[in-house]
């Protein structure tokens, strides 16, 4: 895609059919409202497209710059939500995490999904359920040392995939 | 040198970073990572991916979440009228410039408009709201009909989901609404009406928040 091409509707509908889902899933989790997540990948596309001409692949991929749109996007949306009076008092607020920390923990739960199942069996057993290794073992009929070397090439697995959706340490 | 012993020990580097791995197993692998920088090297790489896991809420893992079907075609249908606000923008800003003028060379270009078929040559009325804060743009335009006014207002730069309030103010005091819209973001024009012919117009007032801005209407050249 040549630089400043983001500006037609149909260069728009490409980038949201090959990025709209991570985007939604990111705003959804850092904003905490199905709603507010919508009017955020809405929103989104509209800022891309309006700076379409701004775009240039040379500098960052399409991915990297939607996700940065995004997260202002996500940032005015906090803030206007936290100035309407309505809602904070009613108590119905989803909790919001700094934003930084929501992006992160998105971004794990991504990489998460992406790893094979085998793979992501094992962390979630042993690692975020806390189980002995030997009752997984016998939980998946493996010897104890597949789930230790599953729980080896998952932390691996986990790092390309982290890698993938833009995760830098 | 990788010997059979330091790929069994490598496995152990998994459970080992993520501090699962028994107290007796733990002090025999520290004591080969002393000597091996193969494995030392292996462990950093994977010591950054254990720091963030426990950010990650387990629950959600597995629930992926999708964007309503629709979401791309609303979208598309937006990014579509904002292409149409745009240019009735940019007609209306020009006929902004104008009122700004002197009144001989808006006489004069007025001319060359209504030659030239432009913008003013219909007879709709673009009124300008003065005082705005910095970075904000109001502006409407008023259609006659029969029924009353018709008033389109383009609204940038407040914040999304603000409530807008129209009226429109008559001779002697009249004041009739023209309904209210709620500004969102990247939203094209609004439509409403009230029921006050265009040439009984004097003024346009905007409630955005809990401010206002009034604009004032010239009477009709013609009516």
């Amino acid at each position: 895609m040549p630089p400043g091409t983001l500006t037609r509707e149909r260069d728009v509908r490409e980038a949201y059919a090959a990025h709209a889902g991570e985007l939604y899933g990111f705003a959804l989790r850092s904003l905490g409202d199905a709603g507010l997540a919508e009017e955020a990948v809405q929103e989104t596309f509209l800022r891309a497209w309006r700076a379409g001409e701004r775009f240039d692949p040379e500098l960052g991929s399409l991915r990297t710059w939607l996700f940065a749109i995004l997260r202002n996007v996500a940032i005015d949306l906090s803030r206007a939500r936290a100035a309407r009076p309505g809602l904070a008092e009613g108590g119905t607020e989803p909790s919001v995490e700094p934003l930084e920390e929501a992006l992160l923990a998105w971004q794990v739960e991504e990489a998460m999904r992406r790893i094979g199942e085998q793979h992501r069996r094992v962390l979630v057993e042993t690692y975020y359920r806390g189980r002995p290794y030997a009752e997984v073992a016998a939980e998946l009929g493996v010897p104890e040392g597949t789930v230790k070397s599953r729980v080896y090439y998952g932390l691996r697995a986990l790092k390309v995939a982290l890698e993938e959706i833009g995760y830098e340490d | 040198m990788k010997t059979e012993g330091c790929r069994e020990r490598r496995e152990s580097l998994g459970a080992y970073a993520l501090g699962q791995l028994p107290a007796d197993e733990r002090a025999g692998l520290e004591a080969h990572l002393e000597g091996c920088p193969d494995c030392r090297a292996e462990l950093m790489e994977l010591e950054p991916v254990a720091r963030v896991m426990p950010l990650a809420d387990p629950e959600r893992i597995g629930a992926a979440s999708a964007p309503p079907p629709d979401l791309g075609d609303r979208i598309a249908a937006r990014i579509a009228g904002e292409r149409r606000g745009r240019r009735r923008r940019r007609r209306l800003r020009l006929g902004l410039a104008l009122s700004g003028a002197t009144a001989a060379a808006a006489a004069a270009a007025l001319a060359i408009f209504v030659l030239a078929g432009g913008p003013s040559a219909g007879p709709e009325q673009r009124v300008s709201f003065s005082s705005l804060p910095p970075g904000v743009e109001i502006a409407a335009t008023l259609e006659p009909r029969t029924y009353g006014t018709e008033v389109h207002m383009y609204v940038e730069g407040i914040r999304s989901g603000t409530l807008c309030r129209v009226v429109l103010r008559g001779p002697h005091g009249v004041r009739l609404p023209a309904g209210t819209f709620r500004y969102r973001y990247g939203a094209e024009e609004a439509v409403l009406s009230a029921a006050l012919d265009l040439s009984q117009t004097r003024s346009v007032v905007v409630h955005v928040g809990r401010r206002a801005f009034v604009a004032p209407v010239e009477s009709q050249p013609s009516a």
